[in-house]
């Protein structure tokens, strides 16, 4: 089937805005970060909407501000966080936007939740680099989408229809404050007090939050000595020395030296990738159901 | 020389070596993690290497019959292979323009630029693995006289190819990157190509020997792409 081009172009944004994927997976053994979409469940959500790949690109918006325009037929679709979307000026509450040359989309107000995904049928067409077409710097050639350029996707729908279903979205998830974790490699070191205030206290996330790592303001009493070098992963919860927990995020470095406490389950790095600076979240401790 | 095994997160297994990095270490290391690929090959996204540990993450997660299959695994008897013999030099620049630490780390260490430089590239250094940025090795060999703290404060800028050393490490910074290392030479040489397939050249087990370049010659292959030479 031979394709057309169309190209998405960006108006109008603020930091922050780019492609993501699944990631490199695989990669690590190179000291290359995974990557891609924060949150991936909002990610799989979108291109399951619009009945794509499982690894179909999209665009990951973290402000509002957003304006993009398309030159040909698309059908696009919307998750993650619930904000104010408009279509050609129009408030839009559909999750598939049908998009004829020449509509604008904007996304204004974020009401709940820090990231939107704005996916389209079969996905961007960038250039992947090292299997992945998600951004990170000085892998792919930039970090950041700015203001004129133009994505490419394909346009194979000259007329096309109302054929997909609406659905009611549930952002209940995004109201949750608990982070499922599992005991990482130096848990058993931390003393019984410092194990008490990590299951009992809340903890703020703080200013410092982005695509590499998430900390809280907290601090939590640590003795526990630096390590080895040793593997990292996204929802690995590192303490410093100085008791800061960071929580590692999609492009974290792939090796680290502080003691690894944590381990978040999946489904809680997607619902962290959510949450904004000063919001509360608190850790909720699980067992492996089956043990070593 | 046997690892113990434990769990992170659900599908992430690691082998653990108490042990001391060594070249007799990384042995074990790196024949395990043939050993794993043969064995657990298909259900492996991919194995990742520290100085102490291997991880495992797996497509699945972890249930009692492949934890089990875990633990009869482990005590089996793997052969070890041999390291490489492969040694890789490396042009390296220490002219303190460049490597901007070089003299503070010298007065720090009470020893003249001259003595230090040829502490640094007088050793032969291991491969152990890669990891902190895409295509950086950690190699195992500094000079015990050369170990000094990371700065309090990283800088902000670290250049592309910058050789620095930090704690009981030395490394090559293969892409511009903040960092906390004291900076003591640079190399003209790229160690990282997003492009290549594979993007880095070196391999975990190879060995790597500075050769110091005058600046002169720096300036000079960085204008050319120079290529690298290896010896078995």
């Amino acid at each position: 089937m031979i394709r057309d081009i169309g190209y998405l172009e960006i108006l109008k944004t603020n930091p922050g805005t780019s492609i993501q994927d699944l990631g490199r997976i695989g990669l690590g053994h190179w000291g290359i970060p995974i990557s891609g979409a924060q949150d991936q469940r909002s990610f799989n959500l979108v291109n399951h909407l619009l009945k794509n790949k499982p690894n179909a690109a999209v665009l990951e918006i973290f402000q509002p501000g957003f304006k993009c325009s398309f030159d040909s037929y698309a059908t696009i679709g919307l998750a993650g966080a619930k904000a104010e979307i408009r279509k050609n000026g129009a408030l839009n509450s559909s999750t598939l936007i049908i998009i004829k040359p020449g509509d604008e989309v904007e996304i204004g107000k974020f009401c709940l939740g820090s990231i939107v995904y704005l996916g389209i049928a079969l996905g961007f067409q960038t250039m992947p680099v090292l299997e992945s077409r998600s951004f990170y710097p000085r892998i792919t050639h930039s970090s950041m989408l700015t203001k004129g350029e133009k994505i490419p996707f394909f346009t194979n729908q000259a007329h096309p229809k109302e054929t997909y279903s609406t659905v009611k979205m549930d952002l209940n998830w995004l109201e949750e404050e608990l982070l499922e974790v599992f005991p990482g490699p130096d848990f058993e070191a931390l003393s019984e007090e410092s194990k008490t205030e990590l299951f009992h206290k809340s903890f703020t996330i703080s200013t410092l939050a982005n695509r590499m790592a998430f900390q809280v303001e907290e601090l939590l009493p640590n003795q526990i000595p630096e390590q080895m070098t040793a593997a990292v992963y996204p929802g690995t919860v590192q303490l410093t020395s100085g008791g800061k927990l960071l929580i590692l995020m999609r492009d974290a470095q792939v090796t680290g030296g502080y003691p690894r406490i944590l381990q978040l389950a999946a489904s809680s790095i997607s619902l962290l990738a959510q949450k904004k600076p000063r919001q509360k979240v608190k850790f909720h401790l699980k067992t492996f159901e089956v043990g070593l | 020389m046997k690892p113990s095994l434990r769990q992170i997160g659900l599908n992430i297994i690691e082998l653990f070596w108490a042990e001391k990095p060594t070249d007799l270490l990384l042995q074990h290391i790196l024949s395990w993690e043939l050993a794993i690929n043969s064995q657990f090959g298909a259900e492996v996204i991919e194995t990742r290497k520290g100085f102490q540990t291997l991880s495992c993450q797996m497509k699945n997660e972890l249930n009692r019959s492949i934890l089990d299959d875990w633990k009869l695994f482990l005590e089996s008897e793997i052969e070890l292979s041999q390291l490489s013999e492969k040694v890789w030099e490396i042009p390296v620049c220490y002219d303190p323009r460049i490597g901007k630490d070089l003299q503070t780390f010298a007065n720090s260490k009470s020893l003249d630029i001259e003595k230090l430089v040829k502490l640094h590239y007088q050793a032969r250094y291991r491969i152990h693995f890669f990891g902190f940025l895409p295509g950086f090795m950690y190699l195992n060999g500094l000079d015990p006289t050369l170990h000094f703290p990371r700065k309090n404060v990283p800088d902000q800028k670290i250049e592309a190819g910058s050789v620095a050393i930090g704690g009981a490490q030395t490394g090559i910074y293969p892409t511009e990157s903040p960092g906390g290392w004291h900076v003591i030479g640079r190399t003209p040489i790229s160690l990282f190509n997003p492009e290549a397939n594979p993007p880095v050249f070196t391999k975990p087990g190879d060995r790597i020997k500075f050769i110091s370049i005058s600046l002169e010659e720096f300036d000079e292959q960085s204008q050319n792409s120079t290529f690298l030479t290896s010896h078995d």
